[in-house]
Formats: C-alpha cells, sequence, structure tokens
C-alpha cells in the first residue's frame, strides 16, 4: 500500500495542478468550514461549562412569587408574616421565605465589601440576598463553618433604610475573594466593611449560593444578610418536598390571592423556569452555532460530491482506459481517495492558521477566551474525514466503471 | 473569394516546436468547391481552423471576401464567422438541449434578426435539407445522416458566402454520406463557395478542384496512381 | 437577446438538474443564514428615530466618585441623581427636554370584576411625546403646567387601554393607580421604537411602558425606582426625600437640540451648572459632560448584542463557503459545455455573447437561490425568535428593505461566483472543441 500510494502520488499532483482551481477552492472551503467549526465548537463548550455551573439552590424543587400590596389599608409586615406562616403550612412545602432577590434571575442588589474601613478602599463586589433564619433549608445551602442565623437576628428593613444588619454569611467564594490568604473557615469571626466603613461581623460561610446575574465574573460571591424587607412588592421563596412543585405552585398561588384582596400577586415562576430563562441566550446560541457547524459540513460535503462526480464523469473514457489497461478497481478508488485526501489536507492546515486568526479576532474584539489547542487536530482530522466519505460515494461509481468505456465514442 | 499567401503557423510546447504551416499559398475563387486532402498531420485541420477564423496565424496575409483578417479583434472576427463563414463538423456538433428549429436558430440569435425573419429563414433551411416536418425533434431523436442535414441547414441559414466543412461524411455510411454530398452539390450549384476538408479521395474527386496538403503546405495534385492508392485504401477500410 | 439567454439558461439547469441544485441549495443556504443574522443585527442597530435622531441628545454629567470613574475608561454614569435631573429641567435650556425615569404601579381598573394588575410605568415630562413623535389614539399629551402642579394624569398604552377600558376613547376618565385616582389624557397607538433608544438601562429590547405620567409625582408619590440604580455614596438620610437628594443614579435625560448652535449652547449649560454643583461641594471628578446623539447613544451603550455580532461573522463565513463551493459547481457545469461553447463561437458568437449567456444563467441560479434563501431566513428568523422568547420580539422581522437586500445580496454573489467560472468557459478557444474524441 506505502510503495504503492508513493507510486500514485506523482500523477495525482500532476493531474491537480492542470485542475488547480477546482482543487484550490475545495480546500479553501475545507479551511474557512475548519476555520468556524472549530471557533464555534469552542463557543459552544464554553457555554456548555457556563450553564452547567450550579446556582447552589434545590431548583428542581424551588419556585418563588412576588406580591404588590394597593389598599390603603394594606399592612406589609402583618401581610409577610401571615403568608409566611401560611405558605409554611402546607403540606408538601419543605421551608419558604421572604428574599430580596432571586438566584440567577437577572435581577437583584448588589453592594462592595472591604476588609479595612474608608472610602479610599476597593471593595468586592457581592450579591446581597435579604434573609431569614429559614435560609439554609429553604436554599438548600450547607453552612461549612460558623453559625447560623437565629430568629432573634431577623430584624425588618424599611423601604429606604440604610444601614446594615451587624452580621452576615458569606458564600465560600466570597470569603475566599475577601481573604485571599486565609483558609475559609478562619474567616468566620472576621469583620468586614459595608458602605466604607459600616462594620459587618461574618458570622457563617455556606458552601454555595450564585448571583442573580449568570453573566456576572463574580457570579459566586453572595452575602446573607438576616433581614426581612418591607418594600413595595415582596418576593417569597419556597422549597418544596422532592416532586411536589407543579401541585404546590397553584396551591401557593390561591392562598396568597385569596387571603389578601388588597394585593397583586403576580410573577410566580419555578426556579427551572428562571434558569432556562437566564440561560435563554447561550442555549440558543448553542443550537444556532450547532444547526451553522451541521449544514456548514452538510454544504461542504455536498461540493465534494459534486465536484467529484462531475470529475469522475468526465474521466470515465479515462477511467475506462485504465481499466482496460489493468487497474484494478481498489486503485481507481485509492486515486480518487487519496486525490481527495490531499486536497482535505492543504485545506485543513489552511484551516488551522484562519481557525487561530478568527480566534484572535474574537478573543480581542468580543472578549472570548483562547482555543483549547486540542480541538484544532480534533477538528482537522474530522474534516478530513468527511472528505473522505463524501468522496466515497464518486469514487465508488468511478471504481464501477466498466474496461468496456475505453472502446466507446463520445 | 480567400486568397492565402505565405501563412505560417506553428504550435509551440515546451518542448517543440511544430510547424503546422509554413508558407501556405491558396486562393479559391467565388462558386467553387474546393476539397482539400492530405495525410495526417498534414496541417488540413489547421488550416480549416485558419480559414475559418477559429484560429490566428503567424505570418502571412488571409483574405476573405476582399478583406484583411489579420489582428482584427475577437467582435469582429466572431461577426465575419457569423456573417460570411457556415461551418460543418465530422461531429455534427448540434446542441442536444435544444430542437431542430432552436439548433438553426443559433447562428441568426447572434446576428440579430428579428424573429420573423428567423422564423423564415430556418423553415428554408430546413425544408432544402429535407426536415421541415421535423423542426420540434431533438438531435438525438435523429439518425446521424439527419443530423448533419441539420448542421448543413444551420450552416446555410445564414446565408453565408462561405461554407467550410471537416470530413462531413466522416461520421457516416456510405448512402448517407452519397445524400450529403449531394447536398453540398447542390448548395455550391447555387453559388455557395464551398472547401471541405477530407481523407477520402473519391469524395475530394466529386469536388471542382482538389488541393493536397502535406507538411504544412500546398502540394502539387497528387498523381493519379497516388490517388488511385488512396482509393484502394479506401475500399480496403470499408 | 435577454429572453433567449433566459430560455438558454432554463435549458443548460434542466440538463443539469442534481448539479444545479446544489448550487441553488448552497446558495440559499448562505443567504438563509447570513440573512437571518443580517436581520437580526439590522433591527439591533436599526435607528429607532431617524428623521431627527441626530437632534435628540442623551444627556450626562459625571458626578461619580472621586476615586474611580462610574465605568472605565472615565465614563460618566450613564444616568442622572434625581438632583441633577430636577435641576436640568428646570433650567429650560434646551428647546425641549424630558427627564424620565421607570417605575412599577398597581392598577385597579374600574370595572370590579376585573383583576388589578401591577404595570410598568415611565415616569417624564410633556416633551417627551413631542420629542418623540408618539403617535396618539386618543387624546394627547399632558402639558407642562400639569407637569409643574403634579397633576396626576395619565396616559395609557394601547394595550392597556385594551385591557382596562375595552378600547373605547377613556379620555377624561378616572383610573385608580398606586391608591390614586388619575385622569386619563391619551393614549398611545401602537409604538415600540427598537432599539427602545429612550432607556436601555436595563436592556435595549424591552416593550414600551403601560402607563406615562408627570416626573414629579415619583416624589409626590414615593413611587419605587425601576430599572438600575447606583450609588456611589450612601444616601445621608432614611427616607425617600433622602433617596432621592443622594448621589445615586436613576434617571434618564434626553434635549432636543435642531444645530449646532444649540448644541454648543446646551454644552456651555451644562458647564456652566457643573461649576455651580461644585461649587456647593457636589461633582468630586474633572469636568466630563457628554451629549450622546441617538446613535451614538447606542453605539455606547453596545445594544448590538455580541452574540449577534458573532453569529454575524459566522454566517457571513458561511456564505463564503457556500460561494466557493458555487463557483467549484460552475466551474465543473461550464466545463461540461465547453464543447457548445466551442460550437456557438465558430458559428459566431462574440465572448461578450457568451459572457452575457452564462451570467444570466448564473444570475438565474443566483435569484433562484436567493428566493429559496429568503423562506430559509424566515424559518432561520422563526427559529431565532422561539430560540430566544421574548428577547427577540421585536428583532425578528423581515422588512421589505431586507427582501429586496436579500434578492440583491444573492444576485451580486451569484454574479461574482460567476465571473471566473464564466471568464474561463468564454475563453475557450473556438476550434478546440470541435474536433470529435
Amino acid at each position: 500500500m506505502q510503495a504503492f500510494s508513493c507510486l500514485e502520488i506523482g500523477p495525482i499532483f500532476r493531474a491537480l495542478s492542470r485542475n488547480k482551481v477546482s482543487a484550490l477552492l475545495i480546500a479553501l472551503q475545507i479551511a474557512v468550514t475548519l476555520c468556524i467549526v472549530v471557533n464555534a465548537v469552542h463557543i459552544l463548550l464554553e457555554r456548555r461549562a457556563q450553564m452547567a455551573r450550579d446556582s447552589g439552590i434545590d431548583e428542581a424543587n424551588s419556585f418563588y412569587i412576588s406580591s404588590t400590596g394597593f389598599a390603603a389599608d394594606f399592612n406589609q409586615q402583618v401581610t409577610i408574616q401571615t403568608d409566611l406562616d401560611a405558605i409554611r403550612a402546607l403540606p408538601g412545602v419543605k421551608d419558604a421565605m421572604q428574599i430580596n432577590a432571586i438566584p440567577i434571575s437577572g435581577g437583584g442588589w448588589s453592594m462592595g465589601l472591604q476588609t479595612q474601613p474608608g472610602t479610599e478602599f476597593d471593595g468586592v463586589g457581592t450579591a446581597v440576598y435579604m434573609v431569614d433564619e429559614h435560609v439554609l433549608q429553604t436554599l438548600d445551602l450547607e453552612l461549612i463553618a460558623g453559625q447560623p442565623f437565629q430568629d432573634t437576628d431577623i430584624r425588618w428593613r424599611q423601604g429606604t433604610q440604610r444601614d446594615w444588619p451587624a452580621q452576615t454569611i458569606v458564600t465560600k467564594a466570597l470569603a475566599e475573594n475577601l481573604f485571599p490568604d486565609a483558609q475559609y473557615q478562619d474567616v468566620v469571626g472576621k469583620t468586614v466593611y459595608i458602605n466604607d466603613d459600616e462594620p459587618i461581623l461574618i458570622q457563617g460561610i455556606v458552601d454555595k449560593l450564585q448571583a442573580p446575574w449568570v453573566g456576572w465574573n463574580r457570579v459566586e460571591n453572595a452575602m446573607l444578610s438576616p433581614e426581612k424587607t418591607l418594600f413595595s412588592t415582596s418576593t417569597y421563596i419556597i422549597r418544596t418536598e422532592p416532586g411536589r412543585l407543579d401541585e404546590l405552585m397553584p396551591k401557593v398561588e390561591q392562598l396568597l390571592a385569596d387571603s389578601n384582596k388588597g394585593r397583586v400577586v403576580r410573577g410566580m415562576r419555578s426556579m427551572n423556569e428562571t434558569r432556562e430563562r437566564s440561560y435563554r441566550r447561550d442555549q440558543a446560541m448553542i443550537k444556532v452555532l450547532s444547526t451553522v457547524m451541521i449544514t456548514l459540513t452538510l454544504v461542504t460535503a455536498l461540493g465534494i460530491v459534486g465536484l467529484a462526480s462531475f470529475s469522475v464523469n468526465r474521466r470515465r473514457k479515462q477511467i475506462g482506459t485504465r481499466r482496460a489497461l489493468g487497474a484494478s478497481q481498489g486503485s481507481i478508488l485509492r486515486y480518487f481517495m487519496l486525490e481527495n485526501f490531499i486536497i482535505s489536507s492543504v485545506g485543513v492546515l489552511l484551516g488551522a492558521l484562519l481557525s487561530l486568526g478568527l480566534n484572535v479576532v474574537l478573543v480581542e474584539s468580543l472578549g472570548l477566551t483562547r482555543l483549547h489547542w486540542y480541538l484544532l487536530p480534533i477538528g482537522m482530522l474530522a474534516l478530513c474525514l468527511v472528505g473522505l466519505l463524501a468522496v466515497l460515494g464518486p469514487a465508488k461509481r468511478a471504481a464501477a466503471i466498466s474496461p468496456a468505456m475505453a472502446t466507446r465514442t463520445v | 473569394m480567400l486568397t492565402m499567401q505565405e501563412l505560417t503557423k506553428t504550435y509551440r510546447t515546451e518542448l517543440v516546436q511544430t510547424h503546422a504551416l509554413s508558407n501556405f499559398n491558396l486562393q479559391v475563387e467565388e462558386g467553387d468547391f474546393v476539397a482539400v486532402t492530405g495525410p495526417s498531420g498534414s496541417g488540413k485541420t489547421t488550416f480549416l481552423n485558419i480559414a475559418g477564423l477559429l484560429e490566428t496565424f503567424d505570418q502571412g496575409t488571409y483574405n476573405l471576401d476582399g478583406e484583411n483578417v489579420r489582428g482584427l479583434s475577437d467582435k469582429a472576427r466572431s461577426r465575419l464567422r457569423n456573417e460570411k463563414i457556415g461551418f460543418i463538423f465530422q461531429s455534427f456538433n448540434l446542441i442536444p438541449d435544444l430542437d431542430l428549429f432552436d439548433n438553426v436558430d443559433v447562428p441568426l440569435r447572434y446576428r440579430g434578426f428579428n424573429s420573423a425573419e428567423r422564423k423564415r429563414r430556418i423553415e428554408r433551411c430546413l425544408e432544402l435539407v429535407g426536415l421541415a416536418n421535423r423542426m420540434k425533434h431533438l438531435p438525438s431523436q435523429l439518425s446521424g445522416g439527419q443530423q448533419q442535414r441539420v448542421a448543413i441547414a444551420r450552416a446555410l441559414a445564414g446565408e453565408p458566402r462561405f461554407l467550410l466543412a471537416d470530413e462531413p461524411t466522416g461520421n457516416l455510411d456510405s448512402k448517407m454520406a452519397h445524400s450529403v454530398m449531394e447536398l453540398l452539390k447542390d448548395i455550391n450549384d447555387r453559388g455557395t463557395t464551398i472547401v471541405m476538408v477530407t481523407h477520402d479521395p473519391l469524395l475530394a474527386q466529386q469536388a471542382k478542384r482538389n488541393i493536397y496538403v502535406k507538411d504544412g503546405k500546398v502540394s502539387e495534385l497528387p498523381s493519379l496512381t497516388t490517388a488511385a492508392i488512396f482509393t484502394a485504401q479506401a475500399v480496403n477500410a470499408d | 437577446m435577454f429572453s433567449y439567454y433566459l430560455r438558454l439558461a432554463y435549458l443548460s439547469i434542466r440538463r443539469n438538474p442534481i448539479l444545479s441544485a446544489l448550487m441553488v441549495a448552497a446558495i440559499a443556504l448562505g443567504i438563509g443564514a447570513s440573512m437571518t443574522t443580517i436581520t437580526v443585527n439590522y433591527l439591533m442597530s436599526a435607528n429607532p428615530i431617524p428623521h431627527k435622531s441626530q437632534q435628540l441628545f442623551y444627556v450626562q454629567v459625571d458626578s461619580w466618585d472621586p476615586n474611580e470613574p462610574a465605568e472605565e475608561p472615565n465614563e460618566p454614569p450613564d444616568q442622572l441623581t434625581w438632583t441633577d435631573a430636577t435641576n436640568l429641567m428646570a433650567a429650560q435650556k434646551a428647546p425641549r427636554q424630558a427627564a424620565m425615569a421607570s417605575s412599577a404601579a398597581v392598577v385597579e381598573p374600574p370595572d370590579q370584576d376585573a383583576k388589578p394588575f401591577n404595570a410598568g410605568i415611565r415616569l417624564t415630562f410633556s416633551d417627551f411625546f413631542s420629542m418623540f413623535d408618539t403617535p396618539f389614539l386618543y387624546g394627547g399629551p399632558w402639558d407642562a403646567q400639569q407637569d409643574a402642579n403634579k397633576e396626576q394624569v395619565v396616559i395609557l398604552s394601547r394595550e392597556t387601554n385594551d385591557k382596562v377600558f375595552g378600547g373605547e376613547n377613556p379620555v377624561g376618565r378616572s383610573l385608580r393607580i398606586a391608591g390614586r385616582q388619575f385622569t386619563v389624557v391619551g393614549v398611545l397607538a401602537d409604538w415600540q421604537p427598537v432599539p427602545r433608544f429612550y432607556d436601555v438601562t436595563t436592556g435595549a429590547f424591552h416593550e414600551t411602558e403601560e402607563l406615562f405620567m408627570p416626573f414629579l409625582l415619583k416624589q409626590a408619590l414615593q413611587l419605587p425606582n425601576g430599572g438600575n440604580t447606583s450609588c456611589w455614596k450612601t444616601p445621608e438620610e432614611d427616607s425617600f426625600e433622602g433617596f432621592l437628594r443622594s448621589e445615586c443614579v436613576n434617571y434618564q435625560m434626553w434635549v432636543e437640540l435642531p444645530d449646532t448652535q444649540t448644541k454648543q449652547d446646551y454644552l456651555t449649560f451644562l458647564t456652566h451648572y457643573v461649576n455651580e454643583q461644585k461649587a456647593l461641594g457636589r461633582f468630586p471628578r474633572p469636568l466630563n459632560n457628554r451629549l450622546s446623539d441617538v446613535m451614538q447613544w447606542m453605539e455606547n451603550q453596545q445594544v448590538v448584542a455580541d452574540d449577534a455580532k458573532v453569529m454575524l461573522w459566522l454566517s457571513l463565513m458561511f456564505l463564503t463557503v457556500c460561494l466557493l463551493n458555487t463557483i467549484g459547481l460552475l466551474l465543473a457545469k461550464f466545463s461540461g459545455k465547453s464543447s457548445e461553447i466551442g460550437l456557438r463561437r465558430a458559428i459566431g458568437a462574440s465572448r461578450t455573447a457568451l459572457f452575457y449567456q452564462h451570467l444570466v444563467e448564473t444570475a438565474c441560479i443566483g435569484l433562484a437561490g436567493g428566493i429559496a434563501g429568503l423562506l430559509l431566513a424566515l424559518l432561520g428568523l422563526m427559529g431565532i425568535s422561539s430560540l430566544y422568547g421574548e428577547f427577540a420580539d421585536n428583532l425578528t422581522s423581515l422588512d421589505l428593505n431586507m427582501v429586496v437586500f436579500a434578492l440583491l445580496l444573492s444576485l451580486v454573489c451569484s454574479i461574482l461566483a460567476g465571473l471566473y467560472p464564466t471568464w474561463r468557459a468564454c475563453n475557450i478557444a473556438p476550434a478546440s472543441q470541435l474536433k470529435s474524441q
């Protein structure tokens, strides 16, 4: 085989050089295809990885709902207590609480924490969740160090209040961001400053809780603030027993709507739906890119099939003559496969350069990350295979041409 | 009608130079029917291509119907081909997708006649070759002789003064060849000048005038003995 | 001659149906993919108010933290403080001006059976409607006096009017919003600028609000903050008023400045204003005022999503592949016609004539590809719309411009793709193909 190939390569090259343009076109197509496919796969893998991140809460069994009072006699504080007592008493509800923002939902509150007081120091950005003593159970958090909130820790926060409770629980990621040199266990008991100089004691560390903004580079930074809010709209997050979410969502909505007519109950949504909405663009991008890659590869493959068929048809007589002169079917097949392989190789080599170039452009203009090196050889190999597969059909038809073709006119 | 003086045409490849024509001289009068014979590689085809303005030449002069064609632009040459020259090929060269009407129509389109004029000419030419009733047939539905008749009709459609035929009967059996030959003679009788290239001395004898090309030059007429040898070979080949 | 070429093209396409179909498919896919992304990008970067986008300016003043800019490199905050918004409005230094904010409140329809609902509110000034040429279905804007008097007047979106008043003319009727009685003064006809340029701080492609009411009611009725609120400094007191007086930004402002002179005057005024405030101890950063016209502001706010740009680039490369494909297939196709071309040359067709003939053929294929590509683009846009849901609602419609553009693009692309193969085909020497093999 090896020796045979060496014998064949010379004539193939000479034949190719007579059909430079067609060969070059195929090679270019393969190159651009590789360039698109490799970069698309790269973006796709990156998005996948982002979407696979865990928000930290029991998404499958959680949902939330908001209530806005409008009646003149509407009492926010009483309503919240009544609502929470009623929701928690529902069979199938594992736990529930009021919260000011929903993880990964897109809207929330952020603050800066700093380890030294003073306006001249930079803070570390973090999401703020205002929660009560039910937080660990409701959000399915694990307290990996320190103390949980007690009901006596929880205060009421007025709509325009500026100061902060004296203690907080932070995520492990935030603890490590605040004190890069310390073990996270040792961060318990440390004081950090909010609003430049207002001290807060870190009383506990939880394993993981994502911020509301999935595109934020500090999405793992979150702090829990022990307070219930008296804002115009109040949001409850509810965690159900496994599998009872669908049953409980309408029940809770009904309960809230019936218990107090002086408010609007709205915005009920499961965490699954929230995740779907928050990552919708990424999901969409993945699908678009996949479609583009598949159709593009198909177009390139069809182009190869079209040109190969054509070149086989044009050389029918020549192939018949070769067969008549003793070429085996295998050698005709090999001739076309080898021809295609040479073109593909040139294409993928060119494509590798193009891919790196496009990646540099994407990195610089749109802030994407660098290409993983292993995508290139995989892509090159895959496209060579696609090329060989595409040419297989026409090559087989060429091999099947009868030696009698040699004696036919026209 | 056609005057070639000291024509030279050389083909160059990387390794060799071939003198296809060298110091080629020929004069064809209006209304003549000239048969050009000669062995393979003698320059017959090159002569025909140059005479038909399909190829250019290196040196010498060529006057067609009083016009020196040397250095004419592609456009002018195309126009001359279209208006003054009709071609008949050995393999007919009909366009397989077009029916007879449209095949004969091809040169008229490039001439720019209006549709009534085109129709009149096409019908008359197909009538002349005896195929007026098959106008809507495709070439593949005809026999070889009929196809060649269509090709002749196409060549005549533009009413050229000058008809170039390249082995017009080469792909036909002797009966069909005979009828095509009769058609050509008929056309010549009506005043069209014909130059026919052939390797068949029997066919050549039917022309008014014979010339013999060898090594890219017009030779003296071959002796009758040579003609006889050719005839014998031709008979043997059959 | 053109119709003759058309007929020849038809015959030629029919002779090689598979090759021709491959070409049409390749062009269609390329056009389909690129038209989908071009449309999305076109709509994202569309000028939402073309006739006066260069006379409308977004106002920015740098009231931010002395230690760091609102955004690198030295960008002023993208919104105003309450103090600045109300001061600039009170100055009335532009021919037209409107500060604005977003908020929300519960609407209680007069029909007792209809459920109260939460509605998005745009708080603004009467100039908003004349500046942005909002179309009115009923009534019209409130006036400057009503702005100053903080009158409880409201303009409804068409949808809200349909919902609350069943689509009837509600002008003069009363509506309970945020627990107060409001008088309806107008109903907007359908109005959805794309992008929703007047406030892009929470996303550029949101729906317009359900209610519009005077800006100063925010203070009078203590309406909640919508949109983004950013503070570099904690408010100095715990009250609604305290928040309004703080350095927190939550308000946008547009001015209409018809010519460079008025623009220059307004910039001078802003400088003057900021210096005045500096004297009062505010504005610790160096002078950094901005007036951006609509398109500049859209550019500044990076309204065109990066994903859309990536898709655009990829789809243009996709189109390139499809064109390379078409060039290859055309080469193959035309080289199969070399004997016919040789014959036509012999019979007297000039190169030009043959060039046109083949160009017409390519253009036919291109046009067929373009039409098929348009259908694919429609499909693609439907796909984008279903994938992106409400994010892309206003971004996935093909307008006439885009249809014409798509057809032109496919025509130009196919002719470009056809040039080289056609040129090669027409350079076949007339004599070369006439001998039988």
